[in-house]
């Protein structure tokens, strides 16, 4: 029972990984140009670490498929394209409006459609109420987890944050969201973002690394 | 001879896609994908911009590279937090421990033609919020000027130094300069400014000790 992270070499992955704050965490660092043949094979889950180079995870792309098709449950994190390489993926561009807080009572749209979910159980909900990159539109099978509300500009199934057991017809399991913590919290800028990858963390280790 | 290359790293909040698309910067600047760079002949280059979003590993792997840029006389211009110290003169950024808005505020500690006419209030403050000019410093080596500094503490949130290879190194330990150019106020100032100095090839104002 294991997690492992892939990142891209950016100062963000490097302190999100090896700083104090959440060091330890994952038993495994890949660097996502490096990566190799087998190296995923052996843990029960793999992160993606927002804002990798699309490029070059898509140049990776077969061996994430690979690791889906053995059963391997795939954590992948915002501003990397997933929707132009992972399965059922699809997402659509959303002005990103960072300065939603600034206006005390406003309500930014986040809504969770499914509480009783096991990951809230270590993330509490207001920590994924924060700016967000585009829209997912979570395909048949997945359950959404953090969606914007219809009248916010959701749209009808606008998403930050989803769970898809059996992603394409298989065994794996594919999370993915828009939402890029390891960006704002390697940058010592957003408290929420941190709060949120503390949270997710939190989940991984009971989950994944018992 | 081209007055800049930037190296891009497919990623938003970096300026990029401002800078490209402004007419008459955008014609002083070519842009090329970060891993090609080893394809690139940068002897056709006056400066070198590489922002927050690099993958620094590379650089790393890059490094002779760049050393040979400095030496025929470029300059090299690198926004973000050191986190594998790519050139001799680099070494890993220090945040600013349990920082507060006061430990936040922009001083300018010399002058430099890239920061002329730049109100420091404008750097230290975006929409009434502190900190998106930097959070703490890369420690600069001896010989440094250190052009702005951060609160109390004098934090070095940019430097320029003369590389011991030769040519010039700016360091700005925060989000890219060229994002500042829709800022709507003097802080926008820095990114034609920045073009100008990396063209005229001198070192602001006197000597830089080696």
């Amino acid at each position: 029972m294991s997690l492992a992270v892939v990142e891209g070499g950016c100062y963000y992955h490097h302190e999100t990984i090896h700083a104090e704050r959440f060091r330890g965490r994952f038993d495994r660092a890949f660097y996502a140009p490096d990566l190799a043949e087998g190296d995923l094979d052996d843990f029960t889950a793999v992160m993606v670490a927002d804002r990798i180079s699309p490029t070059v995870l898509r140049a990776k792309r077969r061996l994430f498929l690979h690791y889906l098709n053995q059963g391997g449950t795939l954590i992948v994190l915002g501003e990397n394209q997933a929707h132009t390489w992972l399965p059922g993926v699809e997402w659509t561009f959303k002005p990103t409006n960072f300065w939603w807080w600034l206006d005390k009572g406003t309500d930014p749209g986040h809504r969770i459609p499914n509480p009783d979910h096991d990951v809230f159980r270590y993330l509490p909900q207001r920590a994924v109420v924060w700016h967000f990159h585009g829209l997912l539109h979570p395909p048949a099978g997945a359950v959404p987890l953090v969606t914007i509300a219809p009248e916010m500009g959701g749209g009808p199934d606008g998403t930050l944050l989803y769970d898809h057991p059996g992603v394409g017809g298989g065994k794996g399991r594919l999370i993915v969201t828009t939402l890029d913590p390891f960006y704002h919290n390697g940058s010592h800028f957003m408290p929420m973002a941190t709060a949120f990858l503390a949270g997710l963390l939190d989940w991984t280790d009971a989950t994944f690394r018992r | 001879m081209i007055d800049a290359l930037l190296l891009d790293c497919e990623q938003t909040e970096g300026g990029v896609n401002l800078l490209m698309k402004s007419v008459d910067l955008g014609s002083r600047l070519d842009v090329v994908p970060l891993y090609e760079l080893g394809d690139v002949d940068l002897g056709a280059y006056r400066g070198l911009l590489i922002g927050l979003h690099a993958d620094q590993r590379y650089l790393l792997a890059r490094k002779s590279q760049l050393e040979t840029f400095l030496q025929g006389g470029g300059t090299i211009v690198f926004c973000g937090h050191v986190a594998y110290p790519f050139l001799d003169e680099l070494a890993p950024y220090q945040a600013i421990p349990g920082y507060t808005v006061d430990d936040l505020e922009v001083a300018r500690a010399s002058d430099h033609p890239v920061w002329a006419g730049v109100d420091p209030r404008h750097l230290t403050w975006r929409r009434g919020v502190a900190g998106f000019y930097g959070r703490g410093a890369n420690p600069p080596p001896a010989g440094a000027r250190v052009i702005n500094t951060l609160g109390r503490g004098r934090y070095p949130v940019d430097f320029e130094v003369a590389p011991g290879v030769g040519g010039r190194l700016l360091v700005h330990a925060g989000a890219d300069l060229w994002s500042y150019t829709d800022a709507g106020n003097s802080a926008e100032r820095m990114v034609p400014q920045l073009f100008d100095w990396i063209a005229k090839g001198e070192f602001a104002k006197g000597e830089i000790g080696r």
